[in-house]
């Protein structure tokens, strides 16, 4: 197996790792009346974790469906469609048919980071909510973004050998 | 004998390769699931080894919360007078005695010839806190006692006064005869005790919370 197509598997098998780990781990607080709330409704103040499959699952379920789709397609369908181009463009032989694959890898790629800014933008969100609610990225996140490195290493390589 | 030769074979399509990362990001995701699933399977097992009994009598050696939900007492005191000169009806508070130590003493409750106490820290329903994560023991407010054949626990009841408490009577029990969940005694009047009704509540120690609550239903 050469290289690029090793890279290709090291990256699927982070992104399947990274979509059902534990990714966002979210400490809701209610200032000063933190302490009321744990006495009477301490569920309400319970700490979550969420893997991207998770916050997916949640947004279906609190009927948050048109943004459960975008995150689907931005984080599940978007990187694996991407990775499997890639798999079949390092198999191509005819140059036409290669950087034909190429542009169509570029295009698909546009979407393939937004999964990382919509995780920096909850982030950003819930750090900003009053009550002091905090939220922590978890080691899922490491392991999806190690996917999205080896996954920007083999379009490196494929530019690099574009005819 | 075949006359295709791997040369004339079949081969598969060109696309069929790009299935493989799928196939990956699949087995990646499986591999996960698969190890967390089994890890919380060894968990729950582990609970389940040690799980406390949440029925029938009480068991040797093991921990329990006791408290009386309910004390009813008779309309008149021990010298067969009404409670409080007849304005009021006794302020009733009773204390858990065990190995000769008060062990638990309840709030007071005002006026009434029936006190009850819910057992929690807070006046809330036990099926309020279903499914909640609140601690048990900071959410129980009765007397932690250890269960040992042949040992008895005592209840004395007061009526609340602001010059001088008065007894209203003690009743000793076995512990032997007692059952988790709820216990009720009733009680003639006598000479030493004007209590007619006892409903004591036995929980184990270390159960759940929500455990607890189907107990306390």
């Amino acid at each position: 197996m050469n290289v690029t197509r090793f890279l290709i598997a090291v990256s699927s098998l982070l992104l399947g790792l990274g979509l059902i780990a534990p990714t966002l781990t979210i400490y809701p607080q209610a200032g000063d009346l933190t302490w009321i709330i744990k006495i009477i409704a301490p569920e309400e103040l319970a700490v979550s974790t969420y893997s991207i499959l998770g916050v997916i699952q949640k947004l279906f379920q609190t009927g948050d469906i048109f943004l459960a789709v975008v995150l689907a397609i931005f984080s599940v369908f978007s990187p694996v469609i991407k990775l499997s181009f890639y798999w079949h463009a390092t198999g191509l032989k005819d140059s036409k048919k290669f950087n034909s694959i190429l542009q169509r890898i570029h295009y698909v790629g546009k979407f393939s980071m937004a999964e990382v800014f919509a995780l920096a933008l909850i982030i950003v969100v819930i750090k900003s909510f009053p009550g002091g609610s905090t939220a922590e990225l978890e080691w899922g996140a490491y392991i999806f973004t190690f996917s999205v490195i080896c996954s920007m290493l083999v379009s490196f390589r494929l530019d690099s050998k574009k005819r | 004998m075949t006359d295709i030769s791997d040369f004339d074979a079949p081969k598969p399509p060109a696309w069929f390769g790009a299935a493989i990362p799928l196939l990956i990001v699949l087995l990646g995701a499986g591999f996960y699931w698969f190890i967390t699933t089994d890890k919380d399977n060894g968990e729950s097992e582990n609970t389940s080894n040690s799980k406390i009994k949440l029925s029938g009598r009480l068991s040797p050696g093991q921990t329990y919360y006791i408290f009386a939900s309910e004390v009813e007492v008779y309309p008149t005191n021990l010298k067969n007078e009404s409670w409080d000169q007849g304005k009021k009806g006794p302020d009733i508070r009773y204390r858990l005695f065990w190995k000769g130590n008060a062990v638990f003493e309840s709030i007071t409750k005002d006026d009434s010839l029936i006190a009850d106490w819910s057992g929690l820290s807070i006046e809330l329903n036990w099926k309020d806190l279903l499914g909640k994560s609140v601690s048990s023991d900071d959410a129980i407010k009765a007397g932690r006692i250890r269960f040992e054949e042949g040992e008895k626990i005592e209840i004395a009841v007061e009526d609340v006064d602001i010059a001088s408490d008065d007894d209203v009577g003690r009743h000793e029990i076995e512990m032997d005869k007692l059952s988790i969940g709820k216990n009720e005694f009733k009680l003639k009047k006598t000479a030493s005790s004007a209590i007619r009704k006892i409903t004591l509540r036995v929980l184990p120690v270390g159960s759940n919370i929500e455990d607890l609550a189907n107990i306390m239903k």
